[in-house]
């Protein structure tokens, strides 16, 4: 059993609620951080950890909060993102649910850091049930004394507020998360100024997911240093995954990021194996915007070494022939599966999401979405894999937001690997509309044979 | 006329106060869910002008919102509304036969409602629950683990319930 620092309470019977929390040993980290440590001291310590912001861009998050603007005079804010949307990642849902006091905690430490008196949950619209946790959660920490005016003799006054979002992917993106918490329609901003100097209501804001959050938590009850010891490199501490598609348990995971792709997928401790007997194809290890990797990839870097579950080991190899930790959303497809069809959702999830500000995201999500549309219906030229290739080329980069990369790095990493499969659905298009390609052979994963 | 009641009244000024002085257009949100679920599920031109009068904003400030986000319908709903998720994880597991089977068993196609005004189906894109497909979504909660009973007894329940609801 690996060490768990997040999720080791979380069955506990009745740990939702304060008492049973606080009997358990919650709410110790605000009681060390308001009386002995002053807000410095705390972002020191976040440093220290070397925690890296979980949402998927893995910034570290002690810099983050160090960038913090301090105007006279100018209230600052702390932001929660649980706008939790990447295909494939469920794991701060999870959380939130079964142990919404240790992200009550950790936002009122980090407030405490960040000099916030008025904290915001932005969660996404569809949990709507989980507002209600959350909000129980609030009143029961501020019956007790942990929030609302001079918690614990310290001074420090803090009120946590859920905002409820109302269904855009696009509003996990910091700036549209930012606009959409000011009563906007969620269109990212133009960078900088950075949220740190101009966010919400133009005050300083910092805004981090739900499980840096809740990391905050251990980092103060066990130090910085002791917390960066946990893990490889930089990959410290412990990291939440949420695990789906065809495998025998699917389920969220705190791992300490040493273990392998192999152990995670096919131990019991995790994934359990692919389900039904079958064999593993493919596996897309970190949301779906991040490049989906075929099995022998996936397993072992192109350098014939054991791929690890870490942010170093994953995106070893770049995208050529790696992927990315991103928000931990590992999903994992059997032999049965096919690419072609699940480029198609998640390119119609793209186009769907992008707010439509930039011509290259609002245009090329709806090509690629048509083009994958007619490959998987069998209706495709050869000819479309390359155009598809030029598209995301157009997009990648080309934005004022990362949903354009996101829209992109799919498609790209689809046909860079299943190439020979996207051309099967041309070639073989009767035969593609009543069986799936299976596994039969990959690309080359190192030469990439696409045109221009 | 659409006017909050006493209660959604309180709960409409619950969230205002939530905002700093002046900022208040910052509960747009959470106050078009609230006149959804307050009036008849969906959001009209009048009371989306309810809305910004209440918020001193000016209407065009509340369209905009309304039509960016999925969740705020513009047109009227069923009672039940089916939203499933199609996106890959729950594709995997098989969200086009549960789409099927519902589009089969309710004779409508997504977006389209039952004549009887009960039901809706929605096709959505990933709700976060990935490692609990197929699901959809059902009012406030999930329903997940679908299978083609499943669907049944979610159709049966719905139709007990406005049974005893009239």
């Amino acid at each position: 059993m690996g060490v768990k620092l997040l999720l080791e309470k979380a069955h506990v019977e009745g740990i939702r609620y304060f008492d049973t929390y606080r009997r358990e040993g919650g709410y110790r980290s605000v009681e060390k951080a308001l009386k002995t440590m002053s807000p410095e001291a705390i972002v020191e310590e976040v440093k220290k950890s070397g925690l890296r912001g979980r949402g998927g861009a893995g910034f570290p998050a002690g810099m983050k909060w160090s960038f913090i603007a301090k105007p006279e005079g100018v209230p600052r804010h702390l932001v929660c993102n649980a706008d939790e949307s990447e295909p494939g990642t469920f794991k701060d849902r999870y959380l939130m649910e079964f142990i919404p006091h240790l992200l009550i905690e950790g936002l009122i430490v980090s407030s405490f850091a960040l000099g916030s008196n008025a904290t915001y949950i932005y969660i996404r619209g569809e949990y709507a049930w989980i507002v209600d946790i959350l909000e129980q959660a609030i009143t029961e920490a501020k019956n007790n004394g942990f929030l609302g005016k001079n918690i614990l003799g310290s001074g420090f006054d803090c009120e946590i507020y859920v905002q409820r979002g109302a269904g855009a992917y696009i509003c996990g993106e910091e700036t549209a998360l930012i606009e959409s918490l000011e009563g906007k329609r969620g269109n990212p901003r133009i960078k900088p100024p950075f949220p740190a100097i101009q966010g919400v209501w133009q005050r300083p804001t910092v805004v981090n997911n739900v499980e840096t959050l809740a990391a905050v938590v251990p980092i103060i009850n066990m130090g910085g240093e002791e917390y960066a010891k946990i893990g490889v490199g930089k990959s410290t501490g412990t990291k939440l995954i949420s695990a789906c598609g065809n495998i025998n348990k699917p389920g969220v995971y705190e791992i300490d990021m040493t273990i392998s792709v192999e152990e995670f997928i096919y131990s019991d401790e995790y994934c359990g194996g692919i389900a039904n007997g079958k064999k593993l194809k493919a596996c897309i290890p970190g949301g779906s915007s991040v490049p989906i990797l075929p099995a022998n990839l996936l397993l072992k870097t192109a350098k014939g070494e054991t791929r690890y579950m870490n942010y170093e080991s994953l995106s070893d190899g770049g995208f050529a022939t790696g992927s990315m930790m991103g928000s931990g959303g590992f999903i994992v497809f059997d032999e049965d599966q096919c690419i072609v069809k699940n480029t198609y959702t998640l390119a119609r999830f793209y186009r769907h999401e992008s707010c439509g500000q930039c011509s290259p995201c609002r245009e090329g999500t709806g090509w690629m979405e048509k083009l994958l549309y007619r490959l998987d219906k069998g209706e495709g030229k050869l000819s479309d894999i390359d155009l598809l290739w030029d598209i995301q080329r157009k997009i990648e980069g080309n934005t004022i937001c990362p949903l354009g990369d996101a829209a992109a790095w799919p498609v790209a990493a689809a046909i860079r690997h299943f190439r020979d499969e996207f051309e099967w659905h041309v070639t073989n298009a009767k035969e593609a509309q009543e069986r799936n390609y299976g596994l039969a052979h990959y690309a080359d994963p190192i030469h990439v044979p696409v045109a221009g | 006329m659409v006017k909050f009641n006493e209660t959604q009244q309180a709960e409409f000024n619950r969230l205002v106060a939530r905002y700093p002085e002046g900022k208040q257009k910052s509960a747009l949100l959470p106050v078009l869910h609230l006149a959804q679920d307050s009036f008849g599920g969906w959001l009209s031109n009048e009371t989306m002008d309810y809305v910004a009068e209440l918020l001193n904003i000016t209407p065009i400030e509340v369209y905009e919102v309304a039509t960016f986000y999925s969740m705020y319908n513009l047109k009227p709903v069923g009672k039940y509304m089916f939203e499933v998720c199609q996106t890959g994880p729950c594709m995997l597991r098989g969200s086009d036969d549960i789409v099927a089977y519902i589009k089969e068993k309710l004779g409508i196609k997504p977006g389209e409602t039952t004549a009887d005004g009960l039901f809706t189906l929605k096709t959505v894109e990933c709700l976060g629950a990935c490692g609990y497909a197929p699901m959809m979504q059902l009012g406030k909660h999930y329903r997940e683990h679908l299978t083609k009973d499943k669907v049944d007894s979610i159709i049966d329940e719905c139709r007990k319930n406005a049974a005893a609801n009239n």
